[in-house]
């Protein structure tokens, strides 16, 4: 019941994630270090799959959510990651 | 000592094609202030030529921009110019910036064990956002510009001599204040703060915090 509800988490977030791509312009291409240059739909598919490049931008995109979380834009010093 | 600085600038595919270009102001403002700069360019940025300068010239401040991976700095074509285990000692006595994923993970410390002064760099994949439709023009590019120009703020405020600690604190500060722009300003490019952040958080400054050029 634990793998079911972790399954579900994932897929939640994986559905944020791909809703948070969607608002990037269709015209932009995100180069991502060596592993290449990639459009929108191509990071949306990437995360639907969970390759090596999906997994990195769900990792990026839940890092963000926990620095709103941590109130990273109200007066914290987002420079040095303080809260 | 004489200032000098050494760079590569690969151009061999889209991804370093931006450096290429964004780099430039950088050599524009290292002469302008006097020091001399070997430029490996293209097909120059190879190991032969890097080790070469490096042994020979003897730059004090090192600019790689290059993909690369943990132990890894690369350069045209993606020949390995300096590797964590194999050359990492050519970097002695030099404060270095890497624009490249990953290297301040592994080659950026081994570089400080073999005697580098300062190592900055990330120590994960370093991601910036781009409009291809100025691919003609890099600089030219906006959104690229939120991520380069805080890039370029290390060597650039190193040039100006400030230390490597306040150069990696300037250049994480405008990182977080273009996040800020694209989070809270109303533009449909807010997701281009999650990324300015990543930036952000994974630039590291390894070394002597004091040194300067």
């Amino acid at each position: 019941m634990a793998d079911e509800k972790n399954n579900q988490i994932d897929e939640q977030l994986k559905k944020v994630v791909i809703a948070n791509l969607q608002g990037l312009s269709p015209d932009l291409r995100m180069h991502i270090g060596s592993m290449g240059e990639f459009s929108r739909e191509e990071l949306i598919d990437n995360v639907e799959k969970e390759t090596e490049v999906g997994t990195k931008i769900i990792e990026i995109q839940l890092n963000f959510l926990r620095s709103l979380k941590d109130g990273i834009f109200y007066g914290q010093n987002l420079a040095n990651n303080e809260t | 000592m004489d200032k000098t600085l050494l760079t590569t600038r690969p151009k061999h595919d889209s991804t370093v094609h931006y450096l290429f270009y964004w780099s430039k102001e950088v050599i524009k403002l290292a002469e302008e202030k006097g020091i001399k700069v070997w430029n490996l360019e293209g097909e120059r940025a190879n190991r032969k030529e890097v080790e070469s300068i490096l042994k020979k010239r003897k730059p004090s401040l090192v600019f790689l921009n290059g993909h690369g991976n943990d132990g890894v700095v690369a350069g045209h074509n993606n020949e390995v110019l300096i590797e964590a285990g194999e050359n990492e000692d050519v970097l002695d006595s030099k404060i270095v910036y890497a624009l490249s994923c990953k290297s301040g993970k592994k080659l950026g410390p081994e570089s400080i064990k073999k005697g580098a002064t300062v190592y900055m760099g990330y120590d994960d994949d370093f991601i910036f956002i781009a409009d291809p439709n100025k691919i003609s023009d890099p600089l030219s590019d906006k959104i690229a510009g939120l991520f380069l120009e805080a890039s370029n703020q290390i060597i650039i405020s190193l040039i100006k001599g400030h230390s490597a600690k306040d150069c990696h604190e300037r250049s994480k500060r405008i990182f977080a204040r273009n996040a800020a722009k694209v989070a809270t300003g109303g533009s449909k490019e807010y997701l281009l703060a999650s990324y300015l952040l990543w930036n952000a958080q994974h630039q590291v400054c390894l070394g002597n915090q004091n040194a300067t050029l």
